[in-house]
């Protein structure tokens, strides 16, 4: 099925992708004076296990762990319940007002967020937000524009004459959506869900501007404890960069199962 | 729940229904902020006092600002060669990885790391790596014989390293590209297969037109986030944590970044927020394009 | 529908829930609570809050709460809503006219004045940064000069006695110390930049220059800036090359790391600042270092002495929901004791010089000489102007230019000053 010729090549690429997280790895276990030197050493020569520790002491982890998982849901359960609902309206439904719906959305990912930062954090703080998670997680319930563009692209390809039947069957537009369209856009959603869940997880600046008390922040900000003006402490900050990555890479491992499906493939009965 | 009916008045409710996440979430907290921030572009305003209205002298300042004509050239530069190159790759990594390659869930999983990795962390990585004289990327060029670069001192390589980190970080794009191949009719290429054509031509026609729409998604989202790129070039134009530096000869001082000095280290936000607008027309009239171009290479429905 | 309905709202329902509990305003117990915002983070960060945490136990009218948040932009967003989110918080000397100037900051003139606070404690290079308009906007609360560094080793091997005094003997050292090979590539530089920004406004006040004036106006291409970079330009660059000194400074490693250039032998002298006795101790430990006041021109030794004083400092931003009870936090951070604390933790100089010469710090290796800068006559500092940022963006792209050799001292700063007549008077 398929060609010999192509391993090496996968090899090559899996190689180039995973080095930088191979060095990232190697440094969480050296000492200080091991760290980036020149030239360079891949594995270290003192084997040095305490960044692990360092790491979960220098910063409330467990803690930060469970916040930073607590908002990644929220957020994947807000955009699964808003993108595909307003992706729908664009991709199946004829309606006036769709196509400026989408010029919107498109246009509203065009302006730079530096100038639009410190209004929408005014609006939050007029609204007595500020210092909560609200700011975090609302927004997802309201739809993101580039889960939304890309289902959209994605549900264009569902067979209108399957909903058609359906509809015709009297279904409610709702029905056909719920019971058709969704469950053939399952990669789709898996997409969404993927994305969502690893955006919140890596996001720093967002937490970090609305959030007052330390003990609300997420894993992103609290990597930043191992920068100072003079120095960073490379050894714990790779130690906790690799125990940050390993949970969205479990909830990425799970979530290909569901890519493996097709949408269209499941043809018209 | 009256059936067959197709009055526009119920299309427009359903419209309204199922878009009104998103509409309610434009009028309240997007459309607030982008207005403000169009109305700043006309004034004078550093965050904190009341702005003074200065006309379009934000957008003509503009022409004589040396560093506005060098953070759109570069900003152009990585878009118009990191954005074709990053869909290629990433297709190129799809296809690849749709095949049944055995351990591929892993594999996939490995192209998709470097996007989860916290960017200041691999960035900073990079830097290390790109050492001209002892990371490791010199050393594979200089085993096969190849030129070595000063990546991050030498004005003429500092972008095509912010190419090379973004080409490794693919991942996201390659999975999306991966669910859309999933979406190929199987019967017609299996079709296609017994006619007898060669993966070239099951390629050219049927699986590029059956990911076109996708295709075009990742062309269009791909310009937007090249033309607002800032993090990779401000973190490896750092000397300082915190401070944000334009590069060796401002070659790495990409338009979001320079909107970004102007916003929160110059404290001109009026002027900022004109920049901000001009990509954002630039944007709009790159999009109208492609969307135009589209009809001619983009296949809707079956 | 109804299904999803409910279960969004239950998510309602429990994000608002999160929303409830998400940081407190008063403390409990008739204490006020002081939020201090640092961006000191990892080991500073605690030794910071140790400090806090002594201040919460000697009274118990105020509780501070320490947030650290080591990027500016949170500040910044902070401040500009009509109710802060912290009450105290540190910044660099240099942008305190910036921020003054928009009236984001408290003038504690009138706090300094109810007390009877005594400021001539504070040496005049910092306190004349604090000031805009003749209001003080900010109390400094660690210091940081600039030394010459030389290495011992280097300098034994090369038959050199010691440091040198004029900026003459400064460059026959650096000749003897620079070593090539055949080609013409550079092993060893006599003489490598830290960090180009300070560097080379270190070296122009060396050569008797200022970057501003009296007035507050901005002059880089005074003749003193112009001569201290083409002492730069001419022993290095002019002398080996742009081309190789580009290509040996591109192989140096990350500057806080066993790498640092200095540390490793590849720049036998560097001009840097007062942390270097610690990051030394951690990260290379073996060195054989040793520190000297800046050389000054053989012809001008009244510039002996001479150094570049910066600042960290603390500030209360105009909307600050308790600003008396963030003053006497402040007053209490300023105090010896706690200076003392801080700066020992940090590796930065106290800003009192009465704290110069306590014993406590003879535990850091030849910390003293920095300390003995700020003594100096000609401790030298840049302008707090609202437009610093600027300028010092396009110093730094101008400095880039003069050190690749792209444009000569004189016209690279020239182009500095005619940009500067748009935005500084």
């Amino acid at each position: 099925m398929v060609s010999k010729a192509r391993y090496p090549l996968v090899w090559a690429i899996a190689l180039g992708m995973l080095f930088p997280f191979v060095v990232m790895l190697t440094t969480a276990l050296k000492p200080p004076g091991e760290v980036f030197t020149l030239p360079p050493r891949l594995l270290p020569e003192q084997w040095e296990f305490g960044n692990f520790r360092a790491a979960l002491e220098a910063m409330p982890f467990w803690r930060y762990l469970g916040n930073t998982l607590l908002v990644s849901s929220l957020c994947v359960v807000g955009s699964l319940v808003s993108c595909p609902l307003v992706a729908y309206s664009l991709a199946k439904l004829r309606w006036p007002g769709r196509n400026l719906v989408l010029a919107l959305i498109l246009g509203s990912m065009m302006l730079p967020p530096q100038v639009t930062l410190v209004p929408l954090y005014l609006l939050w703080n007029k609204l007595g937000l500020v210092g909560t998670y609200f700011p975090l997680i609302v927004p997802s319930f309201l739809g993101t524009p580039f889960l939304i563009f890309m289902l959209r692209q994605f549900l264009v390809g569902v067979p209108d004459a399957l909903l058609d039947a359906a509809r015709l069957d009297g279904a409610s537009e709702f029905r056909v959506y719920w019971r058709i369209v969704l469950p053939l856009a399952r990669p789709a959603l898996a997409t969404v869900a993927v994305f969502q869940f690893v955006w919140t997880w890596t996001d720093f600046l967002n937490p970090l501007i609305y959030l007052s008390d330390t003990s609300q922040y997420t894993l992103s900000v609290g990597l930043y404890a191992f920068f100072s003006e003079h120095g960073v402490d490379w050894g714990p900050l790779m130690a906790a960069s690799v125990m940050f990555t390993l949970p969205a890479l479990i909830i990425f491992l799970l979530g290909q199962r569901y890519f493996v499906e097709g949408i269209a493939t499941q043809g018209i009965k | 729940m009256p059936r067959r009916s197709q009055t526009s008045r119920r299309q427009l409710r359903l419209g309204l229904a199922f878009a009104s996440p998103w509409l309610i979430g434009f009028v309240a907290l997007v459309l607030g902020p982008i207005a403000a921030s169009g109305y700043y572009s006309f004034t004078d305003f550093n965050l904190f006092q009341s702005p003074t209205f200065v006309g379009v002298d934000n957008y003509t300042a503009m022409l004589d600002d040396d560093r506005f004509a060098t953070a759109l050239f570069n900003t152009l530069y990585l878009t118009v060669v990191g954005v074709p190159l990053a869909l290629l790759l990433s297709l190129g990594f799809a296809l690849a990885l749709n095949s049944r390659v055995r351990g591929l869930p892993l594999y996939r999983a490995i192209v998709y790391l470097p996007t989860i990795i916290p960017i200041v962390v691999s960035v900073y990585v990079w830097r290390w790596l790109l050492n001209a004289q002892y990371g490791y990327l010199n050393r594979i060029l200089g085993f096969l014989h190849l030129p070595q670069p000063s990546w991050l001192e030498d004005p003429a390589f500092t972008k095509p390293a912010v190419v090379l980190i973004g080409l490794w970080m693919v991942g996201g794009t390659t999975v999306i590209f991966l669910a859309a191949l999933k979406d190929v009719p199987r019967e017609t290429f299996e079709a296609a297969l017994v006619d007898g054509a060669g993966p070239w031509q099951r390629f050219r026609a049927v699986t590029w037109p059956a990911i076109s729409p996708v295709t075009l998604f990742q062309l269009i989202v791909g310009l937007i986030t090249s033309l607002q790129l800032f993090t990779q070039p401000y973190l490896l134009a750092q000397t300082r944590l915190n401070a944000a530096a334009g590069g060796p000869d401002d070659s790495l001082l990409t338009y979001g970044m320079y909107v970004y000095q102007n916003a929160f280290v110059f404290l001109k936000m009026g002027y900022a927020s004109a920049l901000a607008w001009v990509l954002f027309l630039i944007t709009v009239a790159i999009t109208a394009v492609l969307m135009l171009s589209s009809r001619k290479w983009v296949h809707y429905g079956q | 529908m109804r299904r999803r309905f409910l279960g969004a709202l239950a998510a309602g329902a429990l994000v608002a829930a999160l929303g409830a509990c998400g940081g407190g305003d008063e403390a409990s117990g008739g204490k006020t609570e002081v939020v201090f915002s640092y961006l000191w983070a990892g080991e500073e960060a605690a030794a910071l809050e140790k400090i806090v945490a002594d201040f919460n136990a000697s009274q118990d009218k105020i509780t501070v709460k320490g947030v650290s948040s080591p990027d500016f932009q949170k500040q910044l967003t902070s401040m500009s809503g009509a109710q802060g989110s912290f009450d105290i918080s540190d910044h660099f000397g240099s942008g305190v006219g910036a921020w003054a100037s928009k009236g984001i900051l408290t003038p504690l003139d009138d706090f300094i004045k109810a007390d009877g606070y005594d400021t001539k404690d504070f040496p005049a290079a910092a306190m004349s940064q604090m000031v805009y308009q003749g209001k003080t906007y900010s109390m400094p609360i660690a210091l940081h000069t600039q030394m010459l560094l030389y290495n011992k080793k280097l300098y034994a091997e090369a038959g050199l006695a010691g440091p040198p005094k004029t900026t003459e003997e400064w460059a026959e050292q650096i000749a003897k110390l620079t070593k090539r090979g055949a080609d013409g590539t550079i092993t060893q530089l006599g003489y490598a930049n830290a960090e180009i920004n300070t560097s080379f406004t270190t070296l122009g006040f060396m050569f008797g220059g200022s970057w501003d004036d009296q007035s507050g106006a901005a002059t880089p291409a005074n003749p003193g800036n112009v001569a201290g970079l083409n002492f730069y330009t001419d022993n290095i660059p002019g002398k080996y090359g742009v081309e190789q000194v580009r290509k040996f400074t591109s192989g140096f490693g990350e500057y806080a790391s066993a790498q640092n250039a200095f540390y490793t032998g590849k720049a036998a002298t560097i001009i840097d600042g007062e942390w270097q006795p610690v990051s030394i101790k951690k990260f290379a430990p073996t060195l054989e270092w040793g520190v000297a006041p800046l050389p000054y021109p053989s012809a001008q030794p009244n510039l002996t002495g001479t150094t570049q004083v910066t600042t960290s400092t603390l500030f209360i931003p105009r909307n600050a929901k308790h600003p008396k009870e963030a003053w006497e936090f402040m007053k209490y951070l300023l105090a010896k004791d706690a200076m003392t604390k801080f700066s020992l933790a940090l590796g930065n100089l106290p800003a009192r010089t009465s704290l110069v010469d306590d014993p406590q710090y003879k535990a850091l290796p030849q910390f003293d000489a920095w300390l003995g800068a700020l003594k100096s006559a000609n401790a030298r500092s840049l302008a707090s102007s609202p437009w610093a940022a600027q300028y010092s963006s396009d110093l730094a792209l101008a400095f880039d230019d003069i050190a690749q050799q792209r444009k000569a001292p004189n016209d690279g700063l020239a182009g500095v000053a005619q940009k500067a007549k748009s935005y500084a008077p």
